[in-house]
């Protein structure tokens, strides 16, 4: 009995001090602390390679079980490829022109994106890590020239910001990120700051627009990167579209939801620009 | 059988470790259902106190968590900190139980994994990061079950590494 006593107060000593080191390097990582960011490249850069062989190995086991999960969802995605194909096959000569006109969309679009900043494109090569982090895996690092800090797009728009870098892999924190915060800018020239919600939610952009204001954007009203002075982003790069709209907490100003342009649950690949944070 | 001394035990646990944080990484965010995916490190962490009782437990946990952490995009030390309570909880709750069935650890690290989510996003909404909403019951749920699968392969590879599996004898004679 005195011996497991004396375990049991050990046990509770260990504990404390664990608990203790875990605050410590909570702390740490929220202000920042060069050792923290240090050590996550190092484990970055050791687990990298080695993440490359477990998913080349895992290839045909998880084909296999995507095969079993997703069964339902390919037989109704097939039924729906299958009824687009007829669609298409029957409007041949005004895809042609729907066709020229996405190129020509396709490069105004790329002229008001990238402009000068030079692209980088990647695959996407693994999903989150974990159930609660919002980020995804690229197949392009440092020797591509990537820096942390770089925003990361689609066609669509912003999918999010480079915020850790080894050689040949880099992670993504996507738009919907909690901890990811944008500014943004209307068309009628108000700014703000959109902040992803999580996995699946829409982004919140807080406005200094009075509940019943007249200059309230309206629904699927588009928004874009502000690119102001030390902005983490160029600007002009879509981000969200007005959804709706909501009483800020307090009630004097109104909150923006929006929907993210991206969908960042379904990427493939994604551009890097190559344009270091001011 | 004579127990494996403590250097055997550390580097035994560190190759454990290393290649269960590797599939981890690299294989199992690829096998999900409903977009949520096993947490192997937290079955570390169980496995942990199931095996090596409180103490050690939590600290093996704590290694665990700390270097998952160092890969993942989320606050450093958040799963160090839930992993380490949780070994530290099922190794109090497995001294107070007899191993008479096989299931009964399988059954705690199913059952701890579920806590484990959910102290996981607690804890993270307390340092600021929001995890707490519906989606965490599904995601606990999940977790969960895929673990459940998963323990009856993890648990034994911590017994092996702790060396609890060659004292298991030793330590029912004690009590």
């Amino acid at each position: 009995m005195a011996l497991s006593r004396r375990t049991g107060g050990r046990s509770r000593i260990t504990l404390a001090l664990l608990v203790l080191t875990s605050l410590a390097a909570l702390t740490l990582d929220s202000r920042d602390a060069g050792i923290v960011r240090g050590a996550r490249n190092t484990a970055g850069a050791v687990f990298s390679p080695l993440k490359g062989v477990g998913e080349a190995v895992s290839e045909p086991f998880t084909n296999a079980w995507h095969g079993i999960t997703d069964y339902g969802d390919v037989r109704g995605e097939n039924d729906r490829l299958r009824e687009r194909i007829a669609e298409l096959e029957g409007q041949e000569v005004l895809n042609a022109d729907a066709a020229q006109q996405l190129e020509e969309l396709t490069a105004q679009l790329d002229l008001a994106w990238i402009g000068a900043i030079e692209p980088v494109r990647a695959r996407v090569v693994a999903g989150p890590a974990s159930n609660f982090a919002e980020t995804i895996e690229i197949g392009k690092g440092s020797s591509h020239g990537i820096k942390v800090g770089m925003a990361v797009v689609n066609g669509a728009g912003l999918v999010g910001k480079v915020v850790q870098v080894s050689d040949h892999r880099s992670t993504v924190q996507l738009i919907t990120d909690p901890g990811f915060a944008v500014g943004i800018r209307l068309p009628n020239g108000l700014t703000g700051t959109a902040r992803g919600q999580g996995r699946g939610k829409e982004l919140i952009v807080d406005t200094n627009l009075a509940p019943d204001g007249d200059d309230t954007p309206k629904v699927d009203t588009a928004m874009v990167t502000s690119g102001i002075d030390r902005s983490a982003f160029p600007a002009d790069i879509p981000v969200a579209r007005v959804k709706t709209t909501r009483e800020a907490s307090g009630g004097l100003t109104v909150d923006l939801v929006v929907r993210p342009m991206a969908d960042t649950e379904r990427l493939a690949f994604v551009t890097v620009l190559l344009q270091e944070p001011g | 059988m004579t127990p494996a001394g403590p250097a055997i035990v550390a580097v035994r646990t560190s190759f454990v470790l290393a290649v269960i944080l590797t599939i981890q990484l690299g294989i199992v965010p690829r096998i999900a259902i409903f977009g949520v995916h096993g947490d192997l490190m937290l079955l570390v962490a169980v496995a942990a106190g199931v095996a090596a009782g409180p103490d050690r437990g939590a600290t093996i946990a704590f290694a665990s968590g700390l270097a998952y952490d160092l890969n993942l995009h989320m606050p450093f030390g958040l799963s160090a900190l839930t992993y380490a309570l949780v070994a530290y909880g099922v190794g109090l709750l497995q001294h107070s139980v007899l191993r008479a069935a096989w299931w009964i650890p399988v059954a705690t690290a199913a059952v701890a994994s579920v806590v484990g989510v959910i102290l996981y996003g607690v804890l993270g909404t307390v340092v600021g990061e929001d995890l707490v909403s519906l989606s965490l019951l599904k995601i606990a749920l999940i977790v969960g079950f895929l673990n459940l699968i998963a323990a009856p392969v993890v648990v034994p590879a911590l017994q092996w590494a702790t060396g609890s599996a060659d004292g298991a004898r030793t330590r029912a004679v004690y009590r």
